[in-house]
């Protein structure tokens, strides 16, 4: 059974072929799916297993990226996310994307309208796209299982993406194992060093899931590397793309759905 | 009702990215230290909510608690010794107005009727002083032609205005003098072309309006009609063939078995695999970019986007480029003329234009330069490409019949942009600034995004008939080309505005970016404005195409423009232009060897011509759309430049399409002709050293010529001849290109300055596996370094290491293109062959900085020798294009891979990450990569950061 995924497109999203494409390679059925279609119910977001927002400007990332989307979200499609997340379905934020999910509040609570952490300017102030290597953390999450204390290299591309939440909140995170992805030396080493952690990410955050693992959010975007070549240094030694291992476990999982 | 002000900024203890920035140019560009820290707050306005609404859009939308606080209608920062508000000027479209309005709504905020957002800035510091400030206002924080200094609570946010009057000008009775004041700053004809205006409307027994004057200036201006490369030409007594029919009838000649259409749409196209062709166009941007570097570059990018989208029945954009030339960022503030902007300020705002638009619509720009040159202060060189893919079925357009409805897509018409194309046809002049800043606005890539979206659904759906962009000369010139051959009626009164107030003409001109057109059958239109609305797209009959071959321009019952088609678009007669150029003899350097090698190397790689470039290239999104295969930079710290990018934009196939350019305007400067040799070659080396077949590649040009004076007409023949002479030798077709011919500066004093000719060419082809490319990292510790191909050391004029010297010299590279297609085809055999570890092509910085880069990238030394007859310091630093550096395995003997080609085996590369040079058995240097690298960064960190 290919399970159907909904990406989730706007104004502004602009990585959703490609998302499209690790979803299909990685044996899924996806549909784009303009938000307009799920607030006119023309299409009904409980018809898939998994939604996935994909990497953008959404709204030209007017006010805070992906701020407008969010908003849009949790005014029309509050009770319908509640919904589909309750009954165990999974969510996908990729760089935009993760902005929107915790504009929303799905993360890292799973709580629509309880936004506790946030995704802010890059210390640097400055967009920037570079591959960058993540240690994948030991956790529940369904969409790196198999993969704990590995080193995956992602490209990162974004403005606003430096990780901040209050203490509490950071260390509630960290001993729930919610924290998935960090941001690491080419060794395996947690860093808060500029260019190795791009943007200043507290605690080198790259990407965290909601408690039950299912709900997952990370700026740099595993849909750049589902084929060998779209590594930069694949010419130089075998590569396996690791960007495509998230979409496989996520496919696999909502099979059993 | 009032307006609610809403004050955000972040909590106190986190960096205040923004202000750090503004402290940075302040104690940096413009050395004020009396500034210790600059702060930042934004201010929203909101017209005709409650002060209890205001407050849920505080919390709701605009504060995030986690990281900022808020006040309402009260200031939020006390604490500072000046403070300024810079918003943009009414009738500037502030692209978040629209945001803000959509998510108040969402919200269930319906009374709101207008919003608008600005920022605040905050200095603080004991002794500022006003002057202080004006500078900082005016040099960094304020953007006079789209920005201004906001001193009090605005009355409203409305922008109201009654419809302008359509004016008729009395033509036939006014005086020569009188005409050429007429057409100054407004029209930019000369006076021939005047008395010819006059004599139709003589004819015809009427003055015409201010509409019809517009559309004949906008229809015959130089940016649209091209008059010098369509002019009879008379080179030194002889006459010559039209630049643009030699141009076409070389390609027409090369009869290339790819080209699908070549000049006649709005990209040229070629085939690709599978039923999918490719296109590919390059504009310039100077210009607008000149005066305003931001907007210039995002509408540059912005428009030539839209020739992708408006090619055929619409192409999918898949890859954006840019080749800026400019003066160095390092420039004395005296030495900027009149009128112009500093270079530092303006290279960095050209690359935050294409950076934003390209990014926000989610176009990778991944192949580019920039160029350093003194005579670009008074003018830049601003080039911007895109390349795209679409159906080869679907890759022209069909033509509009009688009956047809013509579709506005896209953003509304506002007074964005008047007088574009017939500005940029203009010289640029102290004034240019101050009369022309109507001619710039801010682009807004997420419409444009979107419009795309919309109409590629459109298209898939077969609804469109024909398709064309919105560009210079907005609806006159899209809509009078679509309906050249049959005539079309248009009703300006039905164009959706961004605000009212506009005059017809103004309608009709506007030059509002993320526009295009459609000519559709009537059955199809209910289909196409229901995928618009799908999309948040206006789309709105403006016009039908009618078939009496006139272009009728109504605004409600009043007819504004009534011209015949015929006379519009033929009656503008044949240029007779004459052109001499003749050399001119240039330094030549002192003629010594370098006294310390590792020095001159360092310096070598830190000239700005051949710097890393990689702070620019991290701000651009190159990976987006996942189809990249060989990226601007890779290697085993991603920091090494590679020649061509190579994507792939089918996902799931291995097909690549290669892009890659070359330019030189110091080798323009010596001799247009091999100058011009030398850019055709580079830019089609660059993507044979990727593993392109020579067999699979067309050509775009880009002539960035200054005023067409006798000289420079001259050399614009010999620059045209060139490219000629290399599509026959090569059969490599151009099919698309531009001219730019207004690369000159006149100030108040009389004073002219000549920018550098620049010819720009831009190579595109397929490969049908992109697995077979190589990059130009060094792969494997000890193996064989060999140089291959044609070249003449002493020819070092114009070179990097010439320049080093304090000279140009006048003994450039010769190119011969019939020899370096040998070259060519010999490395693209030996790649396919999987026999080229790694393939780099010589440039600026000749082998030395070739050989540099492909250590870095390998994190590789290497170990090579000059041969003893050789000159050491011309054989490092020579900089004919069309030679490789490559590296091949260890056991393979390199006359089997090149068999008759030139080649000679440098050396090995070496596990010791350093550069060991010998002359014969003398050693000339040995020196750390790590060395070479800083020095190679430094320059651009510097600008850019990083």
């Amino acid at each position: 059974m290919r399970p159907n995924v909904c990406i989730l497109r706007t104004d502004g999203t602009n990585c959703d072929v490609e998302t499209m494409y690790a979803i299909e390679k990685a044996g899924g059925r996806g549909q784009l799916t303009h938000v307009n279609q799920l607030r006119t119910g023309l299409v009904n977001l409980m018809d898939f297993q998994m939604l996935i927002l994909p990497g953008g400007f959404t709204y030209g990332d007017d006010v805070h990226s992906g701020k407008i989307l969010a908003v849009e979200l949790s005014s029309f499609l509050k009770e319908k996310m509640l919904e589909f997340v309750q009954h165990g379905k999974l969510v996908l934020g990729i760089c935009n994307g993760f902005q929107v999910l915790v504009r929303t509040g799905l993360l890292p609570g799973g709580t629509p309208g309880d936004i506790t952490v946030t995704l802010m300017n890059n210390d640097s102030g400055r967009f920037e796209c570079r591959w960058v290597d993540m240690k994948v953390e030991a956790s529940n999450c369904i969409f790196t299982q198999g993969m704990d204390g590995s080193v995956v290299n992602y490209q990162s591309a974004h403005g606003e993406g430096k990780f901040y939440t209050g203490k509490d909140t950071l260390s509630r995170l960290e001993s729930a194992g919610q924290v998935v992805f960090r941001y690491c030396s080419t060794e395996g080493s947690p860093t808060l060093s500029y260019p190795a952690n791009p943007n200043g990410s507290l605690n080198a955050i790259a990407g965290i899931s909601d408690p039950t693992g299912r709900i997952l959010g990370l700026m740099p975007h595993p849909e750049r590397f589902i084929e060998p070549y779209q590594h930069p240094n694949w010419r130089r030694r075998k590569l396996k793309p690791y960007g495509l291992t998230i979409f496989e476990n996520a496919i696999s999982y909502a099979q059993q759905m | 009702m009032s307006i609610q002000e809403i004050r955000i900024k972040n909590i106190a203890g986190l960096p205040e990215v923004k202000g750090n920035e503004i402290l940075y140019e302040i104690q940096h560009s413009l050395r004020v230290e009396s500034v210790t820290a600059v702060r930042t707050a934004q201010v929203f306005r909101f017209e005709g909510v409650t002060e209890k609404e205001a407050k849920v859009l505080a919390e709701e939308l605009l504060a995030e608690k986690i990281f900022q606080e808020y006040t309402l209608n009260s200031p939020i920062v006390n604490n500072y010794d000046y403070m300024i508000e810079v918003a943009y000027k009414p009738g500037v479209m502030n692209p978040e107005a629209a945001s803000l309005m959509k998510a108040a709504r969402d919200l269930d905020i319906n009374t709101l009727q207008a919003a608008d957002s600005s920022t605040e800035y905050f200095f603080i510091g004991s002794g500022i002083t006003q002057s202080e400030i004006d500078l900082i206002t005016k040099r960094l924080v304020v953007n006079d032609t789209v920005e201004q200094v906001i001193n009090e609570k605005p009355q409203t946010l409305v922008i109201s205005g009654s419809l302008g009057e359509t004016e008729v000008i009395p033509l036939r009775s006014m005086t020569e003098n009188e005409m050429v004041r007429l057409s100054k700053d407004r029209l930019f004809l000369n006076l021939d072309e005047m008395k010819i205006i006059r004599s139709y409307f003589n004819d015809i027994d009427r003055d015409p309006t201010d509409c019809e004057l517009e559309t004949i200036a906008q229809t015959w201006s130089e940016h649209c009609v091209h008059k010098t490369f369509k002019a009879k030409l008379i080179v030194d007594g002889q006459e010559k063939e039209p630049l643009m029919k030699r141009l076409q009838h070389a390609t027409k000649k090369a009869n290339h078995p790819l080209v699908l259409s070549s000049f006649v749409d709005n990209s040229g196209v070629m085939d690709f695999y599978e039923g999918y062709a490719v296109c590919g166009k390059v504009e310039t941007h100077n210009s607008p970019s000149a005066i305003e570097p931001y907007g210039g570059a995002m509408t540059g990018s912005g428009g030539v986007f839209r020739d992708i989208m408006g090619t055929g029945q619409g192409a999918k954009v898949v890859s954006s480029t840019d080749m800026f030339c400019v003066a160095e960022p390092g420039l004395p503030f005296s030495e900027v003329p009149a009128g112009c902007l500093h270079p530092n300020y303006l290279l960095r705002r050209v690359v935050a234009g294409v950076k934003d638009y390209g990014n926000r619509m989610g176009i990778p720009t991944n192949n580019g330069s920039v160029h350093f040159h003194r005579d670009f202060r008074a003018k830049p060189s601003i080039i911007v490409g895109a390349y795209g893919i679409l159906p080869a079925d679907k890759c022209t357009k069909g033509e509009p019949q009688a009956g047809d409805l013509a579709i506005a897509v896209g953003g509304r018409t506002g007074r964005d942009g008047i007088h574009g194309a017939t500005f940029s046809s203009g010289e640029m002049t102290h004034r240019t600034i101050s009369v022309n800043s109507s001619a710039v606005q801010i682009g807004h890539p997420i419409e444009e995004k979107r419009m795309s979206d919309a109409l590629l659904n459109a298209r898939d759906k077969d609804l469109i008939r024909a398709i064309t962009d919105c560009g210079a000369g907005g609806f006159s010139s899209a809509l009078g080309e679509m309906g050249e051959d049959i005539g079309v009626e248009v009703w300006l009164d039905k164009m959706p505005l961004k605000y009212p107030g506009l005059a017809p003409w103004e309608i009709w001109q506007s030059e509002s970016q993320e526009r295009m057109v459609v000519a559709i059958d009537p059955h199809n239109l209910e289909q196409l404005v229901e995928i618009c609305k799908e999309y948040n797209v206006e789309a709105t009959v403006i016009g039908k195409f009618t078939g009496n071959k006139r272009l009728e321009v109504w605004y409600d019952k009043e007819i504004v423009c009534n011209l015949d088609m015929e006379f519009l678009h033929n009656g503008l007669p044949q240029r007779i232009m004459t052109g001499s150029w003749q050399p001119q003899t240039l330094d030549e350097p002192a003629d010594k060897q370098p006294a310390h090698w590792p020095a001159t190397y360092k310096n070598i790689m830190a000239t700005l011509n051949v710097c890393s470039k990689e702070p620019i290239v991290r701000l651009y999104d190159h990976g987006v759309q996942s189809g990249s295969a060989l990226p601007p930079f890779g290697g085993v710290a991603f920091d090494a430049p590679n020649d061509a990018t190579v994507v792939t934009p089918v996902l799931g196939k291995n097909y690549g399409l290669v892009i890659s350019h070359g330019l030189n305007p110091i080798l323009n400067n010596i001799d247009p002709y091999y100058g011009s040799l030398w850019a055709s070659a580079e830019a089609v080396s660059n993507a044979i050293a990727s593993g392109l077949n020579p067999k699979d590649i067309c050509l775009i040009d880009n002539f960035v010529w200054p005023f067409p004076d006798e000289e420079a007409l001259g050399a614009l023949d010999m620059a045209v001849d060139a490219c000629t002479d290399f599509v026959q030798a090569t059969g490599m077709p151009f099919i698309s290109g531009k001219d730019s011919l207004s690369s000159t500066y006149r100030s108040q004093q009389g004073e002219v300055i000549k920018i550098p000719p620049v010819l720009c060419v831009s190579a595109f082809g397929r490969l049908e596996d992109v697995t077979k490319t190589v990059s130009t990292d060094f792969k494997v510790d000890g193996s064989q370094i060999i140089l291959v191909g044609y070249r003449d050391t002493s020819q070092m004029g114009g070179s990097t290491y010439f320049e080093l010297l304090g000279a140009v010299g006048n003994k450039l590279p010769k190119l011969d293109p019939s020899k370096l297609y040998q070259v060519w085809q010999s490395i693209y055999t030996n790649i396919q062959d999987n026999s080229l570890l790694a393939c780099h092509d010589i440039s600026e910085g000749g082998l030395a900085a070739c050989l540099a880069e492909m250590c870095f990238g390998g994190n590789l030394g290497a170990k090579i020798n000059i041969p003893a007859a050789q000159r050491a310091d011309y054989f490092m630093f020579n900089e004919t294009a069309g030679c490789f550096l490559t590296e091949i395995p260890a056991n393979i003997e390199p006359g089997q891979l090149f068999k008759d080609i030139p080649y000679i085996k440098l050396g090995v590369t070496d596990v010791r990450p350093y550069i060991t040079i010998t002359h014969g058995d003398k050693e000339l240097l040995d020196v750390s990569i790590n060395e070479l690298k800083a020095s190679w960064q430094k320059p651009m960190k510097e600008v850019f950061g990083g």
